[in-house]
Formats: C-alpha cells, structure tokens, sequence
C-alpha cells in the first residue's frame, strides 16, 4: 500500500510541471509588487485573455539574474544601462518604457542633516556622507540601490565608509522599516513609499531633482537564447501595457488618492 | 486591510506543500532510517553524522541547492518546476528528511538491538520484527511527522526562493507574512503568524488526540 501511495505522488510531483504553459512569469522589482500594482495588473490581464500572469518580486539585480537563467518570460526592472546590457548580451528582445515615477529622500521629519532646505542633489548627498547622520542603504543590487550607488558617485565617492552608513540587504520597504526604527535617512521609490503603511515620523525631505528620475522599462525575453519562453503571450502582454487596458490601470492606480506611476502616453 | 479570501488561500497552499512534503519525507525516512538503523555496514557511523549534520540546512540554502538543479538553466529544468508548489514541495522535503530520519535511527538504535533478541528466541522471522517495531509504536512516528510538517509549514527562505512568493499560485503563509512586514503592516503580520501557529495547535492537538485512542 505504501508504495502504491509513493508511486502515487511521485506521479503527481513530476507531472505537475510537465503541462503545456498557460501563464508567463514576470521578473519584477519590489516597487511593483509591494506596491500592489502588479497583483492588479496580472488579475485585469487574466480576465480580458485567460493568460494568467505570474510576477517574481526580487530587486533589480535579482531579477536580471534569473532572466539571464532564463527563468522568466518577461523582465521588468529599473536600471535602464543594466537593461540595455542585457538586450546587447542577446537575453532579450527589445527594450520599452513600459513608466515612470521618481525617487525621493525620507528621513525623519526633525531632519537632523537639514536637507530639506537644499536644492542641489549633490549638496544633500554630501550632507548625507557625513558619520553625524544615519544612512539606510538596500545594498541589495537592486535599481534603488544603483540609483543611490550613482548619487555617491555624483559627489566623488564610492560609498561613506563609516558606521552611520547602514546597510540592510533587504528589499525597499523593509529597508523604510529600518529606517524609520533607526531615525535615518533613505532613498526610495515614490511608488513604494506611498504604498508604505508604517511611516511612523517619517517624511519626504527632497525631491525633484533632475538625477532622481525613475524610469522603468519591460523587455521580453529571447525565445532565440532559451525556446521555453512564452514569447507571443509576453509580447502581448508587452502591448497591452504601453497601448491597452493595463495602460490606463498604470496611470489610474493610485494610493490615497497619489498616483503611483506615470505612463508615457 | 487584507482580504479573507487571500488569507485562506495562502493557508490551503501552505498546508498542500507541508503535506505533500511531509508524507514524501514520512515514508522515505521510514524506507532509509530501517534500512540505515536495522544494518550494520562499513560507512554507517559516517552517513548518521552526515545526516545529523544535515538537520541544521538552513532553508536558504536548501532552497538555493532546489534553485540550482530546477532552473531553466539547471539540469532539471525541463520538467518547468521553479516557481511552482511542487518546487516548494522538494526544498522542504530536503529540509525535513534529514530530521525525520534521525530521529528514527534513532528510535530504531534504542529499541532494535534488545527487540530483535528477545523476538529471535521465540522465533520470529526478521520481517515480523520490523513489521512489529513500525505497527507497535505509532505514537513515535506520529511524532516524528508532526515535527517535519512543523518545519516545513514554518519555513520561509527554501520555499520563497523556489516558489518566488506567486500570489495565487506559490504565496503561502510564511511568504504573505514576509510580503505584508515588508510593506510595513506589521500588525497584519503578526496575526498572520498566529493564524499559522493556531493552525499548528489543531493538527498537534488532532495528533494526540489520536496517539491517546491508539
């Protein structure tokens, strides 16, 4: 008897991955995930065309990765020079800007570094640099992180070598988490941040600037590199983003009233 | 905050993987721990090392060793596994195997030597032994299970690696905990690891219910 049930769910193991493929597999960033967006998107996507959307939320870095592995149809990140490189590399297909929003400064609402008042990105990085004030970094490999490694490197230096530069490892909100315990200052994406519900005394302390645009961009990936991949289904996926339905859901989904992202049409 | 509907449906895959995963390392570690315990061979006192050693995996590592072989790019990665329960099933099987069957050699070391002594002189076969040490003390393996379907329900990191935290599909408990701190609701956070540990309190309370009436 024993055997017959091992037999049985060994069948049941192996077989559950060997149908055809009905969904694809989206490699995505935290900003879209935690933000809520991309569930809307994958379950509107689902209803018009019974393709079933299936999202990965990893940083940037990750994400690259694993399309490079090619486990993923589709990849959707932030870091648009890594993007560019993984369509040179032969990985993907074409790249689109799929949206925007930006990336702002939060630290606590005292600001103890008095940023608020500056209007140069790089006089707040340089601020920021000092050891009298706490910076939470993602140190993740992700597009915020490469944004912030490209802030450092505005002002000369690679990263502030001393104990007030915190680094967390994780993915963007858990990094406010950690910041809002530890009164720093961060960087992150508007999106994530409005989204974000444990605020505590927190607030936005500089924005606008020209260098702190976030562009995102959606590729899919080579069905020449790897044959598995689900290229039609992405690449429709793909239009219906820039051109379709999911279109006006990017730009009409917002978070207390704040609109998270930006459509470029 | 957060719907009932996600919440249920994040509880019905977590308890489809830890099931699945449990029964497979039930029966395997019944298989391997009988076939290491009941055996003297040259390597034994090294393969129950090794064991013993494996019950400390961290899941993240379990969960990457998974990542490695069912990638599309790893020599399993035809069979389209990562990213689905069955993904999640394998990294936790890997995790609680090692447990499972170490504490049945365990078991076995304890109780065979003297059983099979005293059962030989009044002349019963070696199979009725082994069937007599599996059937006479269910209570022991009930045990043994409850506590690989505990690590296995309670783990994160092998099953989000390889399961990626896919609403609907591989988001079980532990990753919707993880997802909803992540997002700073912390609160809901927290409930949720007490729905999972209420969850835990049935079953371990349904198991004693029925070691009591064996």
């Amino acid at each position: 008897m024993n055997i017959i049930k091992k037999i049985f769910f060994v069948f049941v193991l192996f077989t559950s991955g060997l149908e055809a493929r009905d969904y694809i597999i989206v490699q995505s960033t935290t900003s879209t995930a935690n933000t809520g967006l991309l569930d809307l998107l994958s379950e509107k996507f689902l209803e018009e065309t019974g393709i079933e959307v299936r999202a990965v939320a990893v940083g940037t870095g990750t994400a690259i990765a694993n399309a490079q592995k090619g486990d993923g149809d589709i990849l959707m990140v932030h870091a648009k020079q890594d993007e560019l490189k993984f369509i040179e590399e032969g990985y993907g297909v074409e790249r689109f800007d799929l949206m925007y929003n930006d990336f702002v400064i939060v630290g606590p609402k005292n600001d103890p570094a008095n940023i608020k008042d500056e209007n140069e990105i790089t006089d707040v990085m340089k601020k920021l640099s000092s050891p009298s004030f706490k910076f939470i970094s993602r140190d993740d490999n992700s597009g915020t992180h490469k944004k912030e490694l490209s802030l450092w490197k505005m002002i000369n230096i690679k990263t502030p070598q001393h104990a007030s530069y915190i680094k967390t490892g994780s993915g963007m909100a858990n990094t406010i988490n950690i910041a809002a315990e530890m009164q720093g200052y961060v960087l992150t994406d508007r999106g994530t941040w409005i989204a974000f519900t444990n605020k505590n005394d927190l607030t936005i302390l500089f924005e606008g600037d020209s260098a702190l645009f976030n562009p995102y961009g959606i590729i899919a990936v080579n069905p020449n590199k790897f044959p598995h991949v689900e290229y039609e289904k992405s690449q429709q996926f793909i239009n219906w983003l820039l051109n379709g339905k999911g279109n006006e859901l990017i730009k009409a989904y917002a978070i207390d009233g704040q609109q998270l992202f930006f459509t470029y049409n | 905050m957060i719907e009932l509907s996600k919440i249920l449906e994040a509880i019905s895959i977590s308890l489809h993987v830890s099931f699945v995963s449990t029964l497979f390392g039930f029966f395997l570690s019944i298989f391997f721990g009988y076939l290491i315990g009941t055996r003297e061979f040259h390597f034994k006192k090294y393969i129950i090392s090794i064991l013993g050693s494996l019950t400390s995996i961290p899941p993240v590592c379990a969960g990457l060793v998974v990542y490695l072989i069912i990638s599309r790019s790893g020599p399993l990665g035809w069979m389209q596994l990562l990213y689905t329960p069955s993904a999640m099933i394998i990294a936790q099987f890997i995790i609680i195997f090692p447990i499972m069957t170490t504490l049945i050699i365990n078991y076995i070391e304890q109780e065979y030597p003297q059983l099979r002594e005293e059962l030989l002189s009044y002349g019963a076969s070696q199979k009725d032994i082994l069937m007599l040490m599996i059937t006479n003390q269910k209570s022991i393996y009930l045990t043994i299970a409850l506590i690989g379907f505990g690590r296995a329900i309670s783990e994160y990191g092998a099953a989000a690696i390889v399961g990626g935290s896919i609403d609907h599909v591989t988001r079980n408990m532990t990753a919707m905990i993880a997802l909803e701190t992540a997002k700073g609701n912390i609160m809901v956070g927290v409930s949720l690891g007490a729905i999972l540990i209420s969850l835990s309190l049935v079953i371990s309370f349904g198991i004693n219910y029925f070691k009591k009436n064996d």
